[in-house]
């Protein structure tokens, strides 16, 4: 436990959390494996979690027409699913597929939110942080949208 | 007393080499080796004459280390550069320049180089890149990051694949989209100057591509701590004489043709905020 708690500390998502935060969330906290064509999540799945990526590329992809269209790739320090701390907690809406063999903490998504609930202050820097990648994630998404290189 | 040499009038250059680099974008090498060849400095563009169509400014893409070739990378995008895209090797261009103000490249000396290429914005930068490698002893980390559209418009994959092959470069490509089969990054190119390892504050960047893009890179290096002066860009703009008489070009209170079409960001960042100008 004490290696997980030292590890999640050394993610960038959670680098300036306080040590006793850190210590509130590392029992939602899991170590995961995937190999290259695993898939974290599918279209359409619940969202269950919070993927820290350690190590390796994710591919976020949708299709179209039998064809896959890759929107982005993650590597170590991104996270990647938001939904569990919706209301909605919409169905997620890409395929996040492993390119190469990836390590990831896999944060559970009602653990996590119950901590949050229990502690505000945890619950803010938490969301503050997800909201500061998600911004990050759509000023990117715009740039593309604008297709500059047309 | 000598009479001065019309400045509009363009010397004929003899095709050597046509490339079709994608299917918009061709290359051509121009004999140039009468007159003890061509001299430019990187960053610079010449005036090209279709005969009986018209003139366009076009960077210098090659070599400067061989001023016995000419080489000019060409988008065929309008009424001049279309039928030039037909033109074959043996056929004419006319050519007059250089001008323009160049990369300013000394200003990176014992400092880490940044340069950051979008779409066809690789051409321009492209004998920069050369020119530095021939210096390489000279600057910190050498870091080129490529932005693209699609792994299908990819420029010089030759080039990129022996910069890559160095130790001593820093090279990554990126594309707004792709399918499983590419196996880089995809994304937009700011998130390679996020992610890049290079010392921000000890760091000279030189940047184009499409405007827009060269907003949002300038904003991400300063981000990572690059002083706005020490962000270099080059403008596109329509022109015409090249020489900063006919206003074509006018951006702002500048001439593109003359005191750009490099321009340092802490120069630039109030004009490419501006709209409609």
């Amino acid at each position: 436990m004490e290696d997980l708690e030292r590890s999640l500390k050394g993610h960038p998502f959670l680098r300036d959390f306080l040590p006793d935060q850190v210590k509130f969330v590392v029992s939602c906290a899991t170590n995961v494996r995937y190999a290259a064509g695993d898939y974290l999540q599918r279209e359409g799945d619940d969202e269950h979690a919070l993927f820290l990526v350690r190590h390796g590329v994710v591919t976020i992809e949708s299709h179209e027409a039998g064809r896959s269209v890759v929107f982005e790739t993650l590597g170590p320090g991104d996270v990647l699913g938001v939904s569990w701390l919706t209301r909605a907690r919409d169905k997620a809406h890409a395929d996040c597929r492993v390119r190469e063999s990836t390590l990831c903490f896999r944060l559970d998504g009602d653990c996590l939110k119950a901590k949050m609930d229990s502690d505000p202050a945890l619950g803010y820097a938490i969301t503050t942080r997800l909201l500061e990648r998600t911004y990050a994630r759509l000023a990117r998404a715009r740039l593309q949208h604008l297709d500059v290189y047309r | 007393m000598t009479e001065a040499a019309n400045p509009y009038l363009p010397t004929p250059r003899r095709i050597t080499r046509a490339t079709q680099d994608l299917a918009d974008v061709f290359t051509f090498d121009l004999d140039v080796a009468d007159g003890g060849g061509f001299a430019f400095a990187p960053g610079q563009f010449n005036m090209l004459y279709l005969h009986g169509v018209g003139e366009v400014a076009i960077s210098v893409s090659g070599d400067p280390g061989d001023p016995s070739t000419l080489t000019h990378t060409i988008r065929a995008v309008g009424t001049v550069t279309r039928p030039m895209q037909k033109l074959r090797v043996g056929d004419w261009l006319g050519v007059r320049g250089p001008y323009g103000t160049p990369w300013p490249l000394d200003k990176a000396v014992g400092r880490d180089l940044v340069i950051v290429a979008g779409g066809l914005g690789l051409a321009p930068l492209r004998p920069l890149i050369v020119q530095a490698l021939a210096r390489r002893e000279q600057f910190g980390r050498v870091v080129v990051l490529i932005g693209a559209r699609s792994p299908a418009d990819l420029l010089f994959m030759q080039d990129v694949a022996t910069w890559r092959g160095r130790f001593d470069v820093q090279l990554d490509a990126i594309v707004d989209r792709a399918d499983r089969s590419w196996r880089g990054p995809v994304g937009v190119v700011t998130r390679l100057v996020e992610d890049a390892d290079f010392d921000g504050p000890n760091a000279t960047a030189f940047v184009c591509g499409p405007e827009a893009m060269m907003r949002f890179v300038g904003r991400a290096l300063v981000g990572r701590n690059l002083t706005p002066g020490d962000v270099w860009l080059s403008m596109e703009r329509s022109m015409k004489c090249g020489v900063g008489l006919c206003g074509h070009c006018q951006w702002g209170p500048t001439f593109v043709c003359k005191e750009g079409p490099v321009y340092s960001f802490d120069r630039a960042a109030r004009l490419l905020a501006t709209r409609e100008i």
